[in-house]
C-alpha cells in the first residue's frame, strides 16, 4: 500500500505514522465519543415495488444514498477524534477493501474468496458498507449483508463454504441441522454476514443491523421477480464468527446453549463482536471449531483460544435481537 | 505465458517468490501448489529455491536481484545465506548488505542491464548493486512514489509501472531502460505492480484476480507469448559451446 505524503484534512488531526492510508484511519478511530445520533434514513430502492397485494403500493423515499450517519465532537483533548461514518449499499468498486474484510472469514483455507466478494457487491438491495465521509480513499470499514443459501447454492465460493463448515463440526448432533440449513432448507436460510474493522464505534451497530433487517424486509416486497421476493423470505439465519474460548473450558458438548448463564459463559468465552453474545443466546443452535490463524498474543487472552463459532437463528428471534442490542450498546 | 496462482489466498504472489533469468526464490510455509506452479514452469530451466529471509516469507520485497547476483536485506541469517549460496547457480553472487532501507524489493527494481533505485538509498548500495547485479543505477520516482520496487516490474523485453505514470515519466523511463513501458495494474484494480506480479524474460506470475484484460496487456508488454525459454538458453548455448568433437 502506498506511503503517500499525509494528507492534511479538515476533520483529523496530524495522522499517525503507518503503512497505509486503511491503517491510518483505523489507528484514528482508536477513541471516538458519540454525542448525537441522527437515524433518519433513506435508501436506494430498486425495481418498482409491484404489489398484488391489498395494501397499496409501498414508496420508499428516493434520496441519496448516505444519509445515515453518526458524528462525533472533537474534545480537544488529543486521542479524540471526529469522524462521520456513512453507510452506503454495496458496489462493486468496494472489492478490494471488502476482500480484506473478509480474509479470515474461513479460516485459512484456500477458497473462491474473491467469488464470495462479488456475489456479495452484486447484491445491492440487502446488504450495507460503512465507510467514513469524504474519505478519498473509500475504504469499507464494515460490511454487513444476508445472502440466500439456494440462490447462490450453484456457484463455486458456496459451495466451498458448506463443504468447509461441514469439515469442521465436530459435533454429531448439530451436524444433521447444519446438512439440513445446507440442503433442504436451504431456501429458508440466510448466510449472515457481518465483519468490520475492531475498533468501529459500537454505536453504529444498532442502525447498521437495523438496516439489514429492515431492507431484508422491504426486499421481500419490492423485488421486481416473485421468485427474488421468496429469496428474502428467511426462516433461518447462519452466523460464521469467531470467539475466544477459555483453555480450560469444559469442551463438551451442551446441548442446550440457551442455558449457559451470562456468568459462565463470561468467563468461559469472550466475544469479539458484542452482538454475538446475543445471538449465541437466542440461537437454535450452535458450535464452534479450532482455528488455525494465528491469534494476536495479548496479556488479557493469554489463557484464550481462537475459536470459529457457527449459529443458527431464527427470523422469529430477530425483533429479541434488535431490542437487546439497542440496550446493550446503551448501557455501554 | 503468464500464470495465475495465489498464496494462501492472498493474491500478492510478487510478496512471496522472486524471479530472474537464471533462479527463482519462493517462500516456505505456502501450500504446496504454489512451490508446484513454479516448478511446474520452471523445473528444467532454472532452479526453484524455497527460503526465508529474516524469518519472514516476505522475500519478494525483501531481496533483489537478477542473472548476476542477489542481494539481501542485514536481517539474512547466516543460514539462510549460506543455503541460498550453495542451492542457486555459481555465476549468482549472494551478497548480504548492509542498508538502512532492508526492504530491498520495494526500494530497488531491475532486470540485467538497469536498475532503478529509491531515492534515500546510501550511495555505497548503489556501487554494490552496480557491482554485484552489474546493471546501470538510475534514482528515480514512479508517479511521486519513492518506491519503485513496489510500483514498477520490468524484465528485459518490456515493463509494467503505475497506472497514474504521465505520459512524460513513462517516455523517460523508457529511454532510461530501454524497454517499451506501460501503465497499468494487475490483480483488479491494483496499483502495487511489484506485489502483485513476478516476472522474467519468458514468463510472468500474477494473482488469481488478475482480469484477463490484465493478463493480456501484461503478455504483450512482457512479450510473453512467442517466448519460449528454450529460445533463450539456446541462445546462451551457442556463445557457450565453442567447438564440437
Amino acid at each position: 500500500m502506498p506511503r503517500r505524503p499525509t494528507r492534511r484534512r479538515r476533520m483529523l488531526n496530524p495522522q499517525p505514522l503507518t503503512f497505509s492510508p486503511f491503517a491510518r484511519s483505523v489507528a484514528q478511530i482508536a477513541s471516538i465519543h458519540v454525542d448525537r445520533c441522527q437515524t433518519h434514513k433513506s435508501k436506494d430502492q430498486k425495481g418498482s415495488p409491484l404489489n398484488s397485494k391489498d395494501k397499496g403500493i409501498w414508496k420508499h423515499t428516493l434520496e441519496g444514498k448516505n444519509d445515515l450517519s453518526e458524528s462525533s465532537e472533537e474534545e480537544g483533548s488529543g486521542g479524540v477524534v471526529q469522524a462521520d461514518f456513512v453507510f452506503f449499499d454495496p458496489k462493486l468498486d468496494d472489492f478490494h477493501g471488502v476482500k480484506i474484510l473478509l480474509q479470515t472469514y474461513l479460516d485459512d483455507t484456500q477458497w473462491d474468496l474473491s467469488g464470495f466478494v462479488d456475489l456479495i457487491l452484486a447484491q445491492t438491495t440487502v446488504g450495507t458498507v460503512v465507510k467514513i465521509e469524504g474519505d478519498d480513499d473509500n475504504t469499507p470499514f464494515s460490511i454487513v449483508t444476508a445472502l440466500n443459501l439456494r440462490r447462490y447454492k450453484d456457484h463455486k465460493c458456496i459451495k466451498e463454504l458448506k463443504e468447509f463448515l461441514l469439515k469442521v463440526c465436530l459435533e454429531k448432533d448439530v451436524i444433521k441441522d447444519l446438512r439440513l440449513f445446507m440442503g433442504e432448507q436451504a431456501n429458508d436460510v440466510g448466510l449472515l454476514v457481518s465483519q468490520r474493522v475492531v475498533n468501529l464505534p459500537p454505536q453504529l451497530l444498532p442502525p447498521l443491523y437495523d438496516a439489514l433487517f429492515d431492507e431484508v424486509s422491504w426486499a421481500t416486497e419490492d423485488e421486481p421477480t416473485e421468485e427474488l421476493r421468496n429469496f428474502f423470505c428467511f426462516k433461518c439465519y447462519l452466523l460464521v464468527s469467531k470467539i475466544y474460548k477459555h483453555k480450560n473450558a469444559n469442551q463438551k458438548n451442551k446441548r442446550n446453549l440457551k442455558r449457559r448463564s451470562a456468568s459462565d459463559s463470561g468467563d468461559e468465552i469472550v466475544y469479539i463482536k458484542p452482538e454475538d453474545e446475543i445471538f449465541h443466546k437466542l440461537s437454535l443452535w450452535s458450535f464452534s471449531f479450532p482455528m488455525q490463524t494465528q491469534q494476536v498474543e495479548t496479556q488479557e487472552l493469554k489463557n484464550y483460544r481462537l475459536m470459529g463459532l457457527v449459529m443458527a437463528v431464527e427470523a422469529a428471534k430477530i425483533p429479541t435481537f434488535r431490542q437487546e442490542l439497542q440496550s446493550l450498546i446503551v448501557e455501554t | 505465458m503468464a500464470t495465475r496462482l495465489m498464496f494462501e489466498n492472498s493474491c500478492e504472489v510478487g510478496v512471496f517468490s522472486k524471479l530472474t533469468n537464471a533462479f527463482c526464490l519462493v517462500a516456505i510455509g505456502g501450500s504446496e501448489s504454489f512451490y508446484s506452479t513454479f516448478e511446474a514452469e520452471l523445473a528444467d530451466v532454472i532452479p526453484v529455491v524455497k527460503t526465508s529471509i529474516g524469518g519472514n516469507r516476505i522475500i519478494g520485497r525483501l531481496c533483489v536481484g537478477n542473472k548476476n547476483g542477489l542481494l539481501l536485506p542485514h536481517t539474512t541469517t547466516d543460514q539462510e545465506l549460506q543455503h541460498l549460496r550453495n542451492s542457486l547457480p555459481d555465476q549468482v553472487v549472494v551478497q548480504r548488505i548492509e542498508e538502512r532501507l532492508s526492504a530491498l524489493g520495494n526500494c530497488i527494481a531491475c532486470n540485467d542491464h538497469v536498475a532503478l533505485a529509491h531515492t534515500d538509498l546510501d550511495r555505497e548500495t548503489e556501487e554494490i548493486i552496480a557491482d554485484v547485479l552489474g546493471v546501470e543505477v538510475f534514482r528515480q520516482t514512479i508517479a511521486g512514489n519513492i518506491l519503485v520496487g513496489s510500483y514498477c516490474s520490468f524484465s528485459n523485453r518490456g515493463g509494467l509501472v503505475h497506472p497514474h505514470t504521465s505520459i512524460e515519466d513513462l517516455d523517460e523511463l523508457s529511454t532510461l531502460l530501454q524497454v517499451p513501458l506501460v501503465a497499468g495494474t494487475v490483480n483488479r484494480g491494483s496499483e502495487v505492480i511489484g506485489a502483485g506480479l513476478t516476472v522474467n524474460d519468458w514468463t510472468a506470475f500474477c494473482g488469481s484476480d488478475t482480469t484477463a484484460t490484465e493478463l493480456s496487456v501484461i503478455e504483450s508488454v512482457f512479450k510473453l507469448r512467442e517466448a519460449q525459454p528454450n529460445a533463450i538458453v539456446d541462445e546462451m548455448r551457442k556463445s557457450l559451446i565453442d567447438s564440437y568433437v
